[in-house]
């Protein structure tokens, strides 16, 4: 037994162990019995000495062939799964143990053999080779079994808010401004995410039992110097399983010449899902990949967030372009909702983002989107302005027949109907943007006493926008020839303004002032209107001579057959008109007929002499039932008409 | 995209405009000289790309530091440009022939620019990902006395990082997507749970059916020099800018991996020889192109000087690890060589760590730089067409 002798006592202490280790040796050879005192003594200190195991280079116990046997045992240990068709960690928590404590004894013994190499001894560069060749088949196992844990335990993933996927009915554009839907379906709006408390529970990426695993593999392979190829591992595991998730939410790759190219419909439902999947990734996914790393690899130092920027950065630059597309392409007043909606997502997503990538090597990636949110608020701004532009050029070479409301009216309405809804990011991006001075055509002075609603800039953008589509519907209004059209082309459109602005939300932003004023507009078209078509008809039954009590039977006859022929004229052209609206259509038939009908009546009773006469085509309550025709958008004829 | 796509909204847009500077008579003067100045500079900045100082060989005409360079010089022609299509000049002229026609096509090129650097980008990953691998590949090695483990954990690593070179090299069909060798040894490839099997990541994409080399062909599309009297106007800065644009996008794609580069040296673009500024970037390009067709036969991962140092440093070492684990063990020398090849290695690692952060960084830059120069054109086209009787 040669081990005192290869044991290679380094320091003083030692050297006197060793000593007293020889003459313990010798005086146990020379004595044949042992007393029970002495027997203990000896089982005492075999017993201490098989409790310092550690350090193999301060040993003074049976050094290298100490170390050989501690080897083969863990080599056994680790040998023994090389053929195993199972997993360590599928095979229980005992196995899993056993494993790494193997594992952990013959990290122990590289390193204590290397502190021993200076002295050159082939024997125990032998040992130390073959426990380092050892070392790295289970460093291989390990990562094996690491990538197992983490494919095999990671959760099925679900966004822990529940984030409505189709926001809204999107209004579509087109230049003739024909196809809006004049009710927008009522959208549940779910934009907000300031309905998160802090502190909730973050999902779990990787099933919480199997994370004390993950961090003893992570803590052995660190230990012994091959962190590196556990990162590597980690990252191409959880990078995959979000790149998955990533395709599973539905969003490709689009080069941002794609972008550019795509047309709006597609473009609009992409900017949603952006909006969407921006949400889920950060908030939720992002967050539990943070998390995940920071369990896994929380004391390591940087290691946790480098691992986390790496798994996550490729995902990030993918949303982040599409954003950068969006932003670059052109602003079209369409875009206008949609862009809202990803600078205010990416807005209230910034913190988040912040905390994320907080460390310094992400703060490249929080500085891209703290830009991509200004360039998006810019690209906003730009298709506000190109929505007002619009709204001023839409030009018409022909009366919108039936004077009915305009389409760019409906489309213009039941857009900045949902503007309320984005007030505060409106009143944020508006603030420093005024106005074109031309468009400011009349803006009534608000008292100071008017809400804030009315006063903040989205306010005064609003009825800019407004007063654009107020003059260029009067500018449609000139290209009717018949100035009665014309008032009923105001009216109703004025009308259908104001009706837009009292039923929503717009209302407050308008002020009462504002509704006060344009329904005056709207009255004042309509009186015109009565007075464009019916004076001159009422004018036959007008009593040139209010002093004489009757007038000549041909003059009744002229005046009866001179009111019929306008009468049936205005018949035959207004009920083409329309008044879609049906309670101003009944308004205007009330005052109508009130005028109308009373006028007639009274010349009628004046004349009551000779109403048997057959000159009296049309009864008053023929005329009265008559005018409940107009305005309904078909043209009748008295001639052809089954009234006949 | 044609033309007409660019002046997009027929609706335009207000805004108020910075950079509008009303030209005067004898400005004329002043833009001949600014146009000068601005092909001076091009010869200049190019030139000192082409001449290698005399310590470096010239196929680290790719390194890191060099296309940190070749951005630089892109940014500050970039600047000049813009300065001189938009501030010394009469802003009425972007819309008048032949820049009606010119701008919108240079537009166009920015576009396909933009998508060139997302794709290098993505490439510039892929380099940071080999240059992780080498360094385990590096940590392996540095143990010493080098035995059976060191040398077969380096082994492990280089195989990885190889076939990753390799793979990236491939142009990236996803049918051909390759088991991770690395990570995936028998165990995962038997396991029947999910498996992550396809080395390149579908992110690391531009786009489906993107083509990094289609790109650049397609940005010379129509790029032809202005002829006789439209040389001496702004159509040949916006050439000029073309020209370099093209290139460093080009130069960017051969350098570092990227999606489907099929046809890259097929690329030529109309440079004469007799324009001056030209000559250097004619240079260039012969040179680059000769040493991309070269390696296109062979196959590689990119021209990055700092690759294919790795590349041949990593086949080194693999022979080197296959021989230990033959032999069972190795001579001193040959230790020694394995010693020192590893530490050419770490060194070109140490540059990659130094370099390719700043390098992506910069790509950005460019990214932002372009978009932004986009925005003010069209900004610009905008107004001029505002001041031009609408349509109604």
């Amino acid at each position: 037994m040669d081990g005192c002798q290869s044991g290679v006592p380094t320091y003083e202490g030692d050297l006197h162990i060793v000593a007293a280790a020889h003459h313990i040796f010798k005086a146990l050879g020379a004595t044949k019995n042992l007393s029970d005192d002495l027997r203990k003594i000896l089982i005492d200190l075999d017993s201490h000495l098989s409790m310092i195991t550690s350090n193999i280079d301060s040993t003074g116990g049976r050094g290298l062939v100490d170390v050989e046997e501690r080897l083969d045992q863990a080599e056994r240990k680790i040998m023994r799964w090389k053929t195993d068709p199972m997993m360590i960690w599928d095979s229980g928590p005992k196995e899993a143990s056993d494993y790494l404590e193997a594992v952990d004894e013959t990290g122990k013994l590289v390193d204590g053999l290397r502190g021993l190499s200076v002295h050159e001894n082939r024997k125990q560069k032998e040992i130390l080779h073959r426990a380092m060749n050892i070392l790295q088949m289970a460093m291989s196992r390990l990562e094996e079994e690491l990538i197992h844990i983490l494919v095999r335990h990671g959760q099925q993933f679900e966004p822990k808010h529940m984030y409505s996927r189709s926001i809204r009915k999107d209004i579509v554009y087109d230049e003739s401004f024909v196809s809006v839907e004049d009710e927008p379906t009522k959208e549940t709006s779910s934009r907000s995410c300031s309905n998160d408390e802090s502190g909730e529970c973050i999902v779990d990426l990787v099933h919480a039992d199997v994370i004390p695993d993950i961090k003893s593999i992570a803590k052995v392979m660190f230990t012994s110097n091959y962190g590196p190829e556990f990162c590597e591992a980690f990252i191409s595991v959880q990078k995959e399983a979000l790149e998955q998730y990533f395709s599973f939410l539905g969003t490709e790759n689009l080069s941002i010449e794609d972008v550019l190219k795509m047309e709006w419909t597609c473009l609009s439902s992409k900017m949603n899902k952006w909006t969407w999947s921006m949400k889920i990734i950060i908030r939720d996914y992002l967050a539990g990949e943070k998390q995940l790393c920071d369990q896994v690899l929380g004391g390591l130092g940087s290691v946790s967030s480098y691992c986390f920027l790496e798994i996550s950065k490729a995902t990030i630059l993918c949303l982040l372009n599409f954003g950068e597309a969006v932003a670059m392409g052109p602003h079209r007043p369409e875009k206008l909702l949609r862009l809202l909606d990803m600078y205010e997502t990416l807005a209230c997503l910034l913190r988040d983002i912040d905390t994320l990538f907080s460390e310094e090597a992400g703060s490249f990636i929080q500085l891209q989107f703290h830009e991509l949110l200004e360039r998006l608020g810019e690209s906003a701004i730009a298709a506000f302005e190109a929505f007002r532009v619009a709204i001023s050029s839409n030009g018409s070479l022909y009366p919108f027949a039936g004077g009915g409301v305009h389409p760019l009216n409906k489309y213009v309405m039941n857009y900045i109907r949902m503007f309320p809804e984005y007030c505060n990011t409106l009143n944020l991006l508006l603030k420093n943007q005024h106005p074109g001075v031309a468009d400011q055509v009349t803006e009534p002075d608000y008292r100071p006493d008017a809400s804030l609603l009315t006063s903040c800039p989205m306010a005064y953008h609003l009825r800019s926008i407004t007063s654009c589509l107020e003059s260029n519907l009067h500018k449609k209004s000139q290209l009717y020839k018949d100035e009665a059209l014309k008032h009923i082309f105001l009216m109703n459109n004025i009308h259908y303004l104001v009706q837009k602005v009292k039923g929503s939300e717009l209302r407050l932003f308008f002020g009462d002032e504002w509704i006060r004023k344009h329904n005056a507009m709207f009255q004042q078209h309509a009186m015109n209107y009565e007075r464009a078509t019916w004076s001159s008809v009422i004018s036959f039954l007008k009593d040139n001579n209010p002093g004489s009590s009757s007038m000549s039977k041909s003059t009744f006859k002229e005046r009866c057959k001179g009111f019929s022929v306008a009468f049936e004229e205005v018949y035959k052209t207004q009920t083409s008109w329309s008044i879609p609206d049906p309670q101003l259509r009944e308004d205007l038939r009330i005052s109508t007929s009130l005028k109308v009908v009373l006028a007639y009546r009274t010349f009628l009773g004046r004349n009551l002499a000779y109403t048997d006469d057959k000159c009296v085509k049309h009864t008053v309550e023929h005329v009265e039932n008559l005018l409940l025709d107009l305005f309904g958008g078909s043209s009748r004829s008295l001639r052809n008409s089954r009234r006949w | 995209m044609p033309a007409t796509d660019y002046q997009a909204s027929f609706l335009g847009r207000i805004s108020i405009r910075r950079n509008q500077v009303i030209a005067m008579d004898g400005n004329h003067e002043q833009e001949l000289q600014d146009l000068e100045l601005f092909s001076k500079h091009v010869s200049e900045r190019f030139a000192e790309l082409l001449s290698s100082p005399d310590d470096v060989p010239f196929d680290a005409l790719l390194s890191i530091s060099r296309l940190r360079k070749l951005l630089d010089f892109f940014l500050c022609c970039e600047a000049e440009f813009k300065g001189i299509l938009m501030m010394g000049n009469d802003p009425s002229q972007i819309s008048k022939p032949p820049l009606d026609r010119l701008i919108p096509e240079f537009l166009d090129r920015s576009v396909k620019a933009l998508d060139v650097c997302n794709a290098v980008t993505n490439g510039l990953e892929s380099v940071r990902h080999y240059q992780k691998l080498a360094e385990i590949v590096i940590s392996a090695l540095e143990q010493k006395p080098i035995g059976d483990g060191q040398s077969r954990r380096a082994k492990k690593a280089l195989t990885s990082l190889m076939s990753a070179m390799n793979v990236d090299d491939k142009e990236c069909s996803a049918a051909k997507a390759t088991e991770r060798s690395w990570s995936f040894s028998r165990r995962g490839v038997s396991s029947k749970d999910r498996v992550p099997e396809h080395f390149r990541s579908v992110s690391n994409q531009v786009a489906k059916n993107w083509s990094a080399a289609k790109q650049i062909q397609a940005m010379t599309n129509n790029l032809v020099p202005p002829r006789g009297a439209e040389g001496s106007g702004l159509a040949s800065p916006v050439y000029t800018m073309s020209v370099i644009m093209v290139f460093v996008m080009w130069a960017l794609v051969a350098a570092i991996p990227c999606q489907e580069r099929n046809g890259l040296s097929a690329i030529h673009f109309p440079a004469p020889k007799q324009l001056n500024w030209a000559q250097s970037i004619i240079g260039l390009h012969e040179k680059i192109g000769e040493e991309w067709k070269k390696k296109e036969k062979k196959g590689t991962a990119g021209l990055l000087d700092e690759m294919q140092k790795m590349e041949k440093l990593g086949n080194i070492l693999m022979d080197f690890t296959d021989s230990f684990q033959f032999h069972g063990d190795i001579t001193d020398q040959k230790a020694e060589e394995a010693a020192a090849h590893a530490a050419e290695l770490a060194e070109t690692c140490r540059r990659m760590e130094e370099g390719l952060l700043p390098l992506q960084m910069q790509i950005r830059e460019v990214f932002h730089r372009i978009v932004k120069t986009r925005t003010e054109l069209l900004n610009a086209l905008d107004q001029v067409g505002k001041s031009s009787p609408p349509l109604l």
